[in-house]
């Protein structure tokens, strides 16, 4: 199918866009929250959330298979997955310091330092910031193996931002896994399905965008070698 | 860079100017309640609406002469307080918390009975509207709804244009 990538971009979009209809308009301020407007931010922060995990979780996958066999195709999945990982890490974060200030209050800054979950993310997402300015030299077998390496942190540091709000200090609600998850009412569970499909569907569309952009990328620097 | 400085200490300022009002001049009603003929009577000031979330205050000018003991407050809610005069000065206030109530109700009564030395009781009431004001957590909601669509919508931006120029190449 010639336009398959933009069909699935679509669908993503348009998910996207019910979620919010969904959130915005369907449902009223919701009850029990000191903020209750900034409260629908929740549809779309926790699916932006569990995707910035499967990117970095891509990295790791991506970063083991080369390391293993050298897969040119798994370093570029890797690659690829950290690009795409920091923007929806970044939408997380952002939005969830929108909504922590409303919902909160108090400072900041002071709360990325002393709430574990908070902590723990952001280190995460800075050390994949870490990787993706490495990675701007040209590709070379070392600079592979050595974000290879880089990359495989996240098996230490996926797991310890999410458990994080579970064994350590942390206000930040959790929510599956916990006797709290069959408390969820099944209208909040459809507007979150709704935004998670989404963004996964969105994230497909940009993964495969950016694949396009890698093959080319490498194509181009494979025939410049090759000329000197 | 100034002007955006001087516009974020404008708005800090205005934030922390917005104190609670506790003076007979910030109230918009007033009620003098006599309680005999020939007497200098109680006058309350009190805003007719509650603010939920803010305290809400009224403001009472004991009569000359003063013999009474107790003066109560009592929402029709059940929310109530009671206050002891103070005979030293001439002018009291008591205060209810804006988390007394949860939900709007307009025309709500609130109970206001004075007792004498010798038990003797005098009342009237006063009508409050129970206000909700509107969440103001509206600007985080499209804050943190903006950092969505211009996260992805300068990200698609920026694949397309290196895209195209790769395939330019």
């Amino acid at each position: 199918m010639k336009y398959q990538r933009e069909v699935i971009g679509f669908i993503g979009f348009s998910l996207v866009l019910a979620a919010l209809y969904f959130a915005l308009i369907q449902t009223g301020p919701a009850k029990f929250f000191t903020a209750p407007n900034a409260q629908k931010l929740f549809y779309l922060h926790v699916p932006s959330g569990l995707i910035t995990y499967l990117a970095f979780l891509m990295v790791v996958g991506g970063s083991i298979i080369f390391l293993y066999n050298g897969s040119e195709y798994a370093d570029k999945l890797a690659k690829s997955s950290t690009e795409l990982g920091i923007v929806f890490g970044f939408m997380s974060l952002a939005s969830g310091t929108f909504w922590m200030k409303a919902e909160w209050g108090g400072d900041i800054v002071n709360r990325f330092l002393t709430d574990m979950r908070l902590a723990t993310t952001l280190a995460m997402w800075l050390l994949y910031i870490a990787y993706f300015v490495y990675r701007r030299q040209p590709d070379t077998l070392q600079v592979k193996k050595n974000s290879a390496i880089l990359g495989l942190s996240g098996m230490l540091m996926v797991p310890l931002s999410y458990l994080s709000s579970r064994f350590l200090r942390s206000h930040h609600p959790v929510i599956v896994g916990t006797e709290d998850q069959g408390s969820l009412d099944p209208s909040l569970r459809f507007g979150l399905y709704l935004g998670l499909f989404g963004f996964l569907l969105i994230f497909i569309f940009l993964f495969r965008m950016r694949m396009e952009i890698e093959n080319l990328e490498r194509d181009i620097f494979k025939s410049k070698m090759e000329r000197l | 860079m100034r002007f955006i400085t001087s516009i974020l200490l404008f708005l800090l300022i205005i934030g922390s100017v917005s104190a609670e009002c506790r003076n007979k001049s910030c109230m918009t009603n007033e009620f003098i309640f006599v309680e005999e003929e020939n007497s200098t009577g109680h006058v309350f000031y009190y805003d007719e609406v509650f603010n939920i979330g803010s305290n809400w205050y009224i403001i009472f000018d004991y009569p000359e002469a003063n013999t009474n003991t107790t003066i109560s407050f009592e929402f029709d809610s059940g929310v109530s307080k009671i206050h002891s005069y103070d005979n030293s000065i001439a002018t009291d206030s008591i205060s209810f918390s804006g988390s007394s109530f949860s939900e709007e109700n307009l025309n709500m009564n609130l109970k206001i009975i004075i007792e004498g030395e010798e038990g003797m009781k005098n009342g009237f009431n006063l009508s409050i509207d129970i206000n909700k004001p509107p969440a103001d957590d509206l600007f985080y909601l499209w804050g943190g709804m903006t950092v969505f669509w211009l996260s992805i919508g300068a990200y698609v931006i920026y694949m397309s244009t290196k895209l195209t120029r790769l395939r330019a190449k």
